[in-house]
C-alpha cells in the first residue's frame, strides 16, 4: 500500500489505488485539536424509544437542579425567633464527630432535562453514566471540510429516558393495586377513579382540563362499567383513601380547600389507622348513610365532601346529600369545640395545618383510639394542634374537648372520661345528675361532688330541727342519717349510752367523720334533753313518749 | 445569542454523522502530547469488496512514552492500530457539546461551570462505533508489562527506616499553647459583675439576634460570672429542658418581641 502524505496546511487526503483487488484506500490525517473549550458529551437514547433527532424542530435542555435542596444546607431562618446561637457551628461539629459525610452538590453531575418540540413535545431526562472515562477514552471522529478527521474526547455520557406525561400511580397506590391484581378485571377504571378523586378535591382548571379530556375518552368505559361489581366497590373504596394520600400532596400545595384537605386528611388518618390496626374502623362514619353500590365509592371518599363541588356528573351517588349532611354536622361540632379554644376565623386556616399535622404524625390515630365518632378524632386532632404538638394525655385532651363543647351533641359518650373517677360516690353522683355537661375539668368534678356530699348531711340535719316532720332529708347515697328523729327513736325504745348511740350511727353508713358524728350527736342530745339513768355505772339516756 | 437552554440543532438537521471510537488510555495520553495543530497520526480506510478496514497509524514523534522509572527509552507505543468496527445497534447516540469558556460568540460561548450562559449544540449523530486496538507487537507487550508492573504496586507499602523518628513530639515543660492560654486568662482576670442594667441590655440585644442561647455562650457574650448571670436570667428568661432546643435559655414570652408581639421590657 502506498500512500503519499502531504503535511502542512493543504489537503491531506490522497487517493491511491491498488492493483488487482477492487479496493481503495484513502488516508486521512487525524487531528486532535488543542483548543478544548467545547466539551463533547454523548446523548444516548434507548432503542425502543424510537428517537430521531432529525424530527426535532426545537429543543431546550437544562440541568435538573431539584437535588440541590437535599445536598445543600437547608437554611432555617436566620436570626430572631427559632434560632440558636452558634447552631451552625454546632451542627457542623456534630456531623464531623459522627463522621457524617454529605456529598457535595456538583452541578456537573446533575441530570439534564431535555424538552423537545416545545410544550406538546416529549420530555427526556438524562442521567450521567459513571465510569466512562476511567479506563478507556472515547473519541468522536468528525470529518472536516478538508477531509481530515478531528478527534474530540468525550467528556461524559448521559443516558436519556423519556418521561411519561400521562398520570401514573404513586407508590402507595401502586402497591394497593398490586395487592388486588388478581381481582381487578377492568384496569381502565383504576385511573378513572383516581382522576375522579382528584376532581372532587381540587378545583384546578388544568387538572380538570386534563381529566376532562381524558375522561371523555374513558368516560364511556367508566359509564359502561357501572355494573357495581364487588370488586369495583372494593377497589374504589380503598382506592380513594390511598389515592387521596397521593393526591393530597398536590391538593395541599395547590388549593388550600379547607374542607377537602381536611376530609382527606381525616380519611388518611383513618386509613392509616386501619392499616396499623390501632383503632377499629370508625363505623360511626358510615352509619346512617344510605348508599347504593355506586355511591359506595364516593361515600368512603366523600366522608366530608366539599360543599363547593357537589356535582360530579354521572358518578355522583345519591348518598351525597347524606354525606353533605354528615359533613355539616361533624363540621359544626368541630367548629363548636374549636370555638372554645381559638378564634373561629382561623378555623379554615387551621384545618389545613390540622391535616398537615395528621399527615405528618400518624400517631394521631393512635391518640384517638377507642373513640367511636369521627368528631372525637377531630377533637383529638385539634386538641393536638392546639397544644402545639405536645402529645396531650388522652384523658386530658378529651376532657378539655368535652368541656368546651356547648351541647351540640348531648349524647356524646365522652363522659366516659369522667366515668373513670375513682370513688363510687362520685360515680353515683354522676349517674344521678345525668348527662349534664361539665364545665370544670373532669378530674375536679369527683372531688367537687365529694365535697358537696359532706356538708349536705349536716345541713340537712340542721334543717331537720325546725321541721321535725321532715327531719329525714333526702338521702343521697347513705343508709342511715344522723338525725334527731333517729336518735329519738332509739332512746324511746330503750336507754342507751352515748357509746351505743355512736355505734348506731357508724361513720361508714352516715358518711360523716367520727368527730362530726360526735358533734352532731351532742347537739341532738342537747335538744332532746333525754332523761338520764345510771345502769351498771354507765350513764344511759332514755326518753319516754 | 440564544438564551440559556436552547439547543442548537444544526448538527441534527444536517444529520452529521460521526464516529464514536474507543481509544486505549495510553494512546489518549500520547495524543494529549501532540504539538502544533494537533496532528497525531493517519487514518487509513481500506474498502475491500464491501468490507472496510480502518487503521490508524500513530505519528513517529508521539511514540515515546514518558515513564517514571528506568525503562523510559526502551518502551515505545505501537504505531499501528487497526480499528474494530461495530454497529450502533438500535440505540440512537447523539453528540452534544457544551461550551465552557464564558464568551458569548457562536463558537465558544457559555460555561459548563456556570460562570456564563451555556451554549448547548447538537453536533451530530453517531453512525459508527469503533474500537481502536493496538497491533500486537513486541513494543506493545513491553508497554503492557510496564503498565502492569506499575499498577501492581500497592498504594501503601512499608518501609524500614534507618533512624527512629524523633521530630514529632518532644517532651516539653509546658506547651506553648498552654502558656498562651494561661497568659490570656491572667489578663482577663476574673469576671466582674457589671451593673445589672447593663447586663440586661446586653442580654436583650443578644436575644434580639437569636432566640435560644446556651449558658456558656451567654457567659461569653456578657463576660459575667455564671452565678450572677443565672440570677439575672432567672428573672427575664426561661430554661428549656426538653424539646428541640434543650438546655438553652430564652426570654420569657412577655419580654420577647419577635414578629408580632409587642411587649418588651
Amino acid at each position: 500500500m502506498f500512500s503519499q502524505v502531504i503535511n502542512g496546511t493543504s489537503c491531506s487526503a490522497v487517493m491511491t489505488s491498488l492493483g488487482s483487488s477492487s479496493s481503495s484506500t484513502t488516508e486521512y490525517v487525524v487531528r486532535v485539536p488543542k483548543n478544548t473549550s467545547k466539551k463533547y458529551n454523548i446523548m444516548a437514547f434507548n432503542a425502543g424509544d424510537k428517537v430521531s433527532c432529525s424530527t426535532w424542530t426545537q429543543a431546550r435542555m437544562e440541568r435538573d437542579m431539584s437535588n440541590r435542596r437535599i445536598y445543600g444546607e437547608e437554611e432555617t431562618q436566620e436570626g430572631a425567633a427559632g434560632s440558636e446561637f452558634g447552631k451552625k457551628q454546632r451542627e457542623e461539629a456534630r456531623r464531623k464527630k459522627y463522621g457524617i459525610v454529605t456529598k457535595e452538590f456538583k452541578v456537573e453531575d446533575q441530570p439534564w432535562i431535555l424538552k423537545v418540540n416545545g410544550k406538546a413535545g416529549r420530555r427526556f431526562k438524562g442521567l450521567k453514566k459513571g465510569g466512562v472515562t476511567e479506563n478507556a477514552s472515547y473519541y468522536i471522529f468528525t470529518q472536516c471540510a478538508d477531509g481530515a478527521f478531528e478527534a474530540f474526547p468525550v467528556h461524559s455520557w448521559y443516558n436519556f429516558t423519556p418521561q411519561a406525561k400521562h398520570r401514573t400511580l404513586t407508590a402507595e397506590e401502586a402497591e394497593e393495586e398490586w395487592g388486588r391484581r388478581n381481582k381487578v378485571v377492568n384496569h381502565f377504571s383504576i385511573m378513572l377513579q383516581r382522576r375522579l378523586r382528584g376532581q372532587e378535591r381540587g378545583e384546578e382548571d388544568e387538572e380538570e382540563g386534563e381529566k376532562g379530556g381524558k375522561k371523555k375518552k374513558k368516560g364511556g368505559r367508566g359509564g359502561d362499567l357501572r355494573i357495581h361489581d364487588l370488586e369495583d366497590d372494593l377497589e374504589m373504596s380503598s382506592d380513594e383513601s390511598d389515592g387521596s394520600n397521593g393526591d393530597d400532596d398536590e391538593a395541599k400545595s395547590k388549593a388550600k380547600k379547607d374542607k377537602g384537605p381536611k376530609g382527606k386528611g381525616k380519611k388518611k388518618k383513618k386509613k392509616g389507622s386501619d392499616l396499623e390496626g390501632f383503632e377499629d374502623s370508625d363505623d360511626g362514619d358510615f352509619e346512617g348513610l344510605e348508599v347504593d353500590y355506586m355511591s359506595d365509592e364516593s361515600s368512603s371518599e366523600e366522608e366530608e365532601p366539599e360543599k363547593t363541588k357537589p356535582n360530579k356528573g354521572e358518578d355522583v351517588p345519591k348518598g351525597i346529600d347524606e354525606m353533605s349532611d354528615s359533613e355539616e354536622e361533624s363540621e359544626e361540632e368541630n367548629k363548636n369545640e374549636e370555638d372554645g379554644k381559638e378564634e373561629e376565623e382561623e378555623e379554615d386556616g387551621k384545618k389545613t395545618p390540622v391535616q398537615v399535622e395528621k399527615k405528618k404524625k400518624k400517631d394521631s390515630s393512635g391518640e384517638s383510639d377507642s373513640s367511636e365518632d369521627s368528631d372525637i378524632e377531630g377533637e383529638a386532632a385539634s386538641a393536638l394542634f392546639m397544644k402545639k404538638r405536645t402529645p396531650p394525655k388522652r384523658g386530658g385532651g378529651r376532657g378539655s374537648a368535652g368541656s368546651s363543647r356547648t351541647g351540640s351533641r348531648p349524647g356524646t359518650p365522652s363522659i366516659d372520661n369522667a366515668a373513670t373517677s375513682n370513688t363510687l360516690r362520685a360515680a353515683a353522683n354522676k349517674l344521678e345528675q345525668g348527662k349534664r355537661q361539665t364545665t370544670v375539668p373532669s378530674s375536679e368534678t369527683p372531688a367537687a361532688k365529694r365535697l358537696k356530699m359532706e356538708p349536705s348531711p349536716q345541713s340537712s340535719s340542721g334543717n331537720g330541727t325546725p321541721q321535725p316532720a321532715s327531719g329525714k332529708s333526702t338521702p343521697s347515697s347513705s343508709d342511715v342519717l344522723l338525725t334527731e328523729d333517729a336518735v329519738r327513736r332509739y332512746l324511746i325504745r330503750k336507754p342507751m349510752t352515748t357509746k351505743d348511740l355512736l355505734k348506731k350511727f357508724q361513720t361508714k353508713r352516715t358518711g360523716l367523720s367520727s368527730e362530726q358524728t360526735v358533734n352532731v350527736l351532742a347537739q341532738i342530745l342537747k335538744r332532746l334533753n333525754p332523761e338520764r339513768k345510771n345502769i351498771n355505772d354507765k350513764m344511759h339516756f332514755y326518753l319516754t313518749e | 445569542m440564544s438564551d440559556k437552554g436552547e439547543v442548537d440543532l444544526t448538527g441534527a438537521k444536517q444529520n452529521t454523522g460521526v464516529w464514536l471510537v474507543k481509544v486505549p488510555k495510553y494512546l489518549a495520553q500520547q495524543w494529549a502530547k501532540a504539538t502544533g495543530r494537533g496532528e497525531v497520526g493517519k487514518l487509513r480506510i481500506c474498502k475491500n469488496q464491501g468490507k472496510a478496514e480502518v487503521s490508524f497509524t500513530l505519528n513517529e514523534e508521539l511514540t515515546t512514552i514518558d515513564t517514571t522509572g528506568q525503562k523510559s527509552s526502551m518502551v515505545r507505543a505501537p504505531r499501528e492500530h487497526p480499528f474494530t468496527l461495530q454497529t450502533v445497534g438500535g440505540q440512537t447516540l447523539a453528540v452534544f457539546t457544551e461550551n465552557s469558556s464564558g464568551q458569548s460568540d457562536a463558537e465558544a460561548g457559555g460555561s459548563g461551570t456556570g460562570t456564563g450562559p451555556d451554549k448547548i449544540a447538537l453536533e451530530g449523530v453517531v453512525v459508527q462505533r469503533a474500537e481502536c486496538r493496538p497491533a500486537v507487537s513486541e513494543n506493545y507487550m513491553r508497554l503492557k508489562k510496564l503498565q502492569i508492573e506499575e499498577l501492581s504496586k500497592p498504594l501503601r507499602f512499608s518501609q524500614q527506616l534507618d533512624k527512629a523518628v524523633t521530630t514529632n513530639y518532644k517532651p516539653v515543660a509546658n506547651h506553648t499553647y498552654n502558656l498562651d492560654y494561661e497568659k490570656r486568662k491572667k489578663e482577663e482576670g476574673k469576671r466582674a459583675r457589671a451593673d445589672k442594667q447593663q447586663v440586661l441590655d446586653m442580654l436583650f440585644s443578644a436575644f434580639e439576634k437569636h432566640q435560644y442561647y446556651n449558658i456558656k455562650d451567654l457567659v461569653d457574650i456578657t463576660k459575667q460570672p455564671v452565678i450572677y448571670l443565672k440570677e439575672i436570667l432567672r428573672d427575664i428568661g426561661i430554661y428549656n429542658v426538653k424539646g428541640t432546643h434543650k438546655n438553652t435559655w430564652e426570654l420569657k414570652p412577655e419580654y420577647r418581641h419577635y414578629q408580632n408581639e409587642e411587649k418588651s421590657d
